[in-house]
């Protein structure tokens, strides 16, 4: 006790963030109940009739579900494959430039696109792709191709989905690999310079170990994010004709919860989505530290 | 993240209307009034307060001329929540779960209706029906359409009117005329002129880039519904051989989707239009790309001037009556109203407080305040001439201050009494307003409107999803005809058959 009051500007400091997450973060857990009820919102959370797993036991029948829960996985895996590697590949090639202002030129340059909304960038392609006169397929056309339907086709979707994302956050996400990178000793490099290392070599064989820890850091929290693809992303790109490569639970959350006032279902459905993602970011944290590294926690 | 935000503030409101140990019974609004209503009747001197929830169909809110004049008028204090045309529903949904409904409730549309019936039917909203009686005004809304709004024979709502049937075509006469085309009376006549629109070069550029049909992705106030009541469809719910049946378990639904494939196939429609917003699907027509529009055909006011701006030399008509069927023309119409008005018990505690806000509704409808809502301030927002009204030319201002307050319009011109015509300039929006009469003798009313199912309650939004899939598949060529019975018959098996058997249930005990 008395430390507390020794240290109490540190305390105080904790606090927003203690609050912050106790508000935001814990008490809405609590509305996890309403997943066990037919909640009806004039009765309360008090008031609603308890149904045990009635809601879970809908969700694993409905047709959709291995459906949902594929495309939800499956999307995850293609932006772990696809999307995870590319802000470490940029950021060692940035971190090759010399010149410092052609570097922080280039940088800024790539992370531009991080600050436009989903709503933009999901328009931007809408008006390239479209069929009627959108200047890809105008190309394609010229260039003597037929013409691909991008926007309404189950197998262009995924590649489009992904390729918006790097768009958008390759630039963003080589930030902390760079500052990552500017931590490790010059030292390392000269002497295997005077070894006689390729650049190249130096790459694999100093940068790439120095920021292998933040590498798996990353990995592991991005895993966590299996929950958030994106919402707004993918609820732009959806459409009757890609519905079976789309639909992903946070999507069914929303036409089944909020468009429909099916608030026990939804939440039924939201649970079930966290709790793929705890278990995903456990088995990542123990293959992690199996692999020697320290993992999250 | 929308959705997240949305749950993650849901949940603290109920976890904080837990903490506080009452059952969402958190309306602030109500506190301003209940003291207002014990004061009753003409000579009070304190205002009443109302609390409104409306939808937005304009980008901005509105300036508050009109509610300063609304509350001078009524002698009320009001407190408007504007909420955007797009996020209407989900707002209304969670504002509902949390318990902060204001007094007055719009809501969006019929469909809407459907679903808050099982919150009606738990008692969550004032059965008004039986105190209509008591206001000169109210008591003129047409009991036909109150009882397509009730919910076991009782009436919960009053009612916004519309017209019943806006559907029809908009075109460039210009186009026709150069290619020799009259106006189509007939399905092959339109596929015609959709065909000579799209081969004969109608714009003189001498290319070939026009798209005859535009339309958007939406399946009822697009084209396709619409195409599919010419060929003879039912609407929503039609009988056959006694029972009810979905639309879409009929031949003529089946036929429309060809119709829309052949369309699709021959590039006379945008390739895009399951994806296509309305506001491109304007465009389309707007720059001269594209040169017929299915749709209301009153929104020819606001594209004329607008294609007319693009091109000086072009043209705008309107057709409707394009036969199609083994019946003649019909078309589709909506159950006598647009939006209703619930009143919340949340909000409203007692029955003096529903009383006063009944009686602000009463006089909304009044002759007074109901041009003034639709018509806004004589000599600002519209000049009168010969007892019909001609609104400004400064479209800007009156979309500004005017347009969003005929969202609260109670009733309508059938039913308020002295309500102002519109004297139109324009010659083609007078016809398109004689042909939404003229609509009135060939209505497909929609038999299920006052009907009621459990599972359509809870699943229908997601089961209608599936057909709307299956539409848009098969009419792009992704499934044939068996592939769309294969959808059928999944939506039969995930709810659909008890769809069918509650709505004919219902049906049997209102006949």
């Amino acid at each position: 006790m008395r430390r507390i009051i020794k240290n109490r500007a540190i305390y105080l400091m904790i606090l927003p963030g203690f609050l912050y997450f106790l508000i935001f973060k814990y008490i809405p857990m609590s509305g996890l109940i309403i997943a066990f009820q037919d909640y009806q919102a004039y009765l309360g959370v008090t008031g609603s009739p308890w149904v045990g797993l009635k809601h879970f036991e809908r969700l694993f029948t409905e047709p959709m579900f291995f459906t949902i829960l594929g495309n939800t996985l499956l999307l995850f895996f293609l932006n772990l494959a696809f999307y995870f590697p590319v802000p470490i590949i940029l950021a060692l090639m940035l971190n090759e430039v010399r010149r410092e202002v052609f570097k922080r030129f280039i940088q800024t340059l790539v992370y531009i696109p991080h600050f436009m909304s989903w709503v933009i960038i999901v328009s931007i392609s809408f008006v390239m792709l479209s069929m009627d006169r959108g200047i890809i397929n105008e190309l394609l056309v010229m260039a003597g191709f037929e013409k691909i339907n991008f926007l309404m086709s189950s197998e262009w979707f995924r590649p489009m989905y992904v390729l918006q994302i790097i768009w958008r956050e390759a630039g963003w996400g080589t930030i902390i690999y760079l500052a990552a990178m500017a931590a490790i000793d010059p030292g390392l490099y000269e002497a295997s310079r005077i070894d006689g290392a390729s650049r190249f070599r130096q790459m694999w064989h100093i940068t790439l170990p120095s920021i292998r820890s933040v590498i798996v850091v990353l990995l592991i929290l991005k895993i966590g994010d299996v929950l958030e693809l994106g919402f707004e992303h993918i609820y732009l790109l959806l459409n009757s004709m890609n519905r079976d490569v789309a639909e992903i639970f946070d999507t069914y959350v929303y036409t089944a919860g909020l468009k429909q006032g099916q608030f026990s279902f939804s939440t039924a459905v939201g649970f079930f989505k966290s709790l793929i993602g705890l278990i995903l970011v456990m088995l990542a944290n123990w293959l992690a530290k199996k692999a020697g590294e320290e993992g999250i926690y | 993240m929308k959705k997240k935000k949305a749950s993650t503030i849901l949940a603290i409101v109920t976890a904080l209307s837990v903490l506080a140990g009452c059952g969402g019974n958190s309306a602030p609004a109500a506190t301003g009034s209940s003291n207002g209503s014990s004061a009753q009747g003409e000579n009070k001197n304190e205002p009443v307060s109302i609390s409104i929830m409306a939808n937005l169909h304009t980008p901005e809110v509105p300036s508050d001329m009109i509610e300063k004049l609304l509350e001078e008028k009524t002698g009320t204090k009001l407190d408007i929540q504007w909420v955007p045309d797009g996020t209407y529903d989900e707002k209304v949904n969670a504002s509902f779960a949390t318990g902060t409904l204001p007094q007055v409730t719009y809501l969006k549309n019929a469909a809407s209706l459907v679903n808050m019936r099982d919150a009606i039917r738990n008692g969550q909203f004032w059965e008004i029906g039986p105190l209509l009686d008591q206001y000169p005004n109210l008591s003129k809304l047409k009991p036909e359409v109150l009882k397509n709004t009730a919910v076991d024979g009782k009436i919960y709502a009053l009612y916004r009117e519309v017209p019943l049937s806006r559907q029809g075509i908009i075109y460039r006469k210009d186009w026709a005329d150069k290619l020799g085309l009259s106006a189509p009376t007939n399905v092959d006549e339109f596929y015609n002129m959709l065909k000579q629109f799209k081969e004969k070069d109608p714009d003189g550029n001498g290319k070939d880039d026009t798209i005859p049909l535009t339309d958007r992705n939406d399946l009822i106030y697009g084209a396709f519904k619409t195409i599919s009541s010419w060929l003879g469809t039912p609407n929503n719910w039609g009988e056959k051989d006694g029972k009810l049946a979905p639309e879409f378990m009929f031949s003529e639904y089946m036929e429309t989707m060809k119709f829309f494939k052949k369309l699709h196939q021959e590039g006379l429609i945008n390739q895009d239009f399951p994806v296509t917003s309305k506001t491109d699907q304007q465009n389309l027509f707007i720059t001269g790309k594209s040169g017929v529009y299915i749709g209301a055909m009153g929104d020819v006011s606001s594209l004329h001037p607008k294609v007319v701006e693009v091109n000086p030399d072009a043209e705008l008509d309107v057709q409707n009556k394009i036969e199609g069927g083994p019946n003649g023309f019909g078309i589709w119409s909506v159950p006598g109203y647009g939006s209703v008005i619930l009143f919340p018990k949340t909000a409203i505690k007692s029955e003096e407080e529903l009383k006063d806000v009944l009686a602000f509704m009463d006089q909304l409808m009044s002759t007074e305040l109901g041009n003034l809502i639709y018509w806004g301030v004589e000599g600002q927002h519209h000049k009168l001439e010969e007892g019909k009204v001609i609104p400004s030319e400064d479209t800007k201002l009156t979309d500004r201050e005017v347009k969003p307050y005929q969202a609260m319009q109670v009733g309508g011109p059938l039913t308020i009494e002295g309500f102002y015509e519109a004297k139109h300039m324009l010659p083609v929006k007078a016809k398109s307003e004689e042909m939404i009469m003229e609509n009135n003798e060939y209505l497909i009313e929609d038999p299920s409107a006052s009907l009621d199912s459990k599972t359509f309650n809870e699943k229908g939004v997601q089961l209608q999803e599936m057909i709307k899939d299956g539409t848009y598949r098969f009419m792009l060529g992704d499934i044939d005809e068996a592939g769309f019975q294969a959808v059928v018959d999944n939506w039969l098996k995930s709810g659909g058959q008890q769809i069918i058997d509650e709505f004919n249930v219902s049906y049997e005990s209102s006949k």
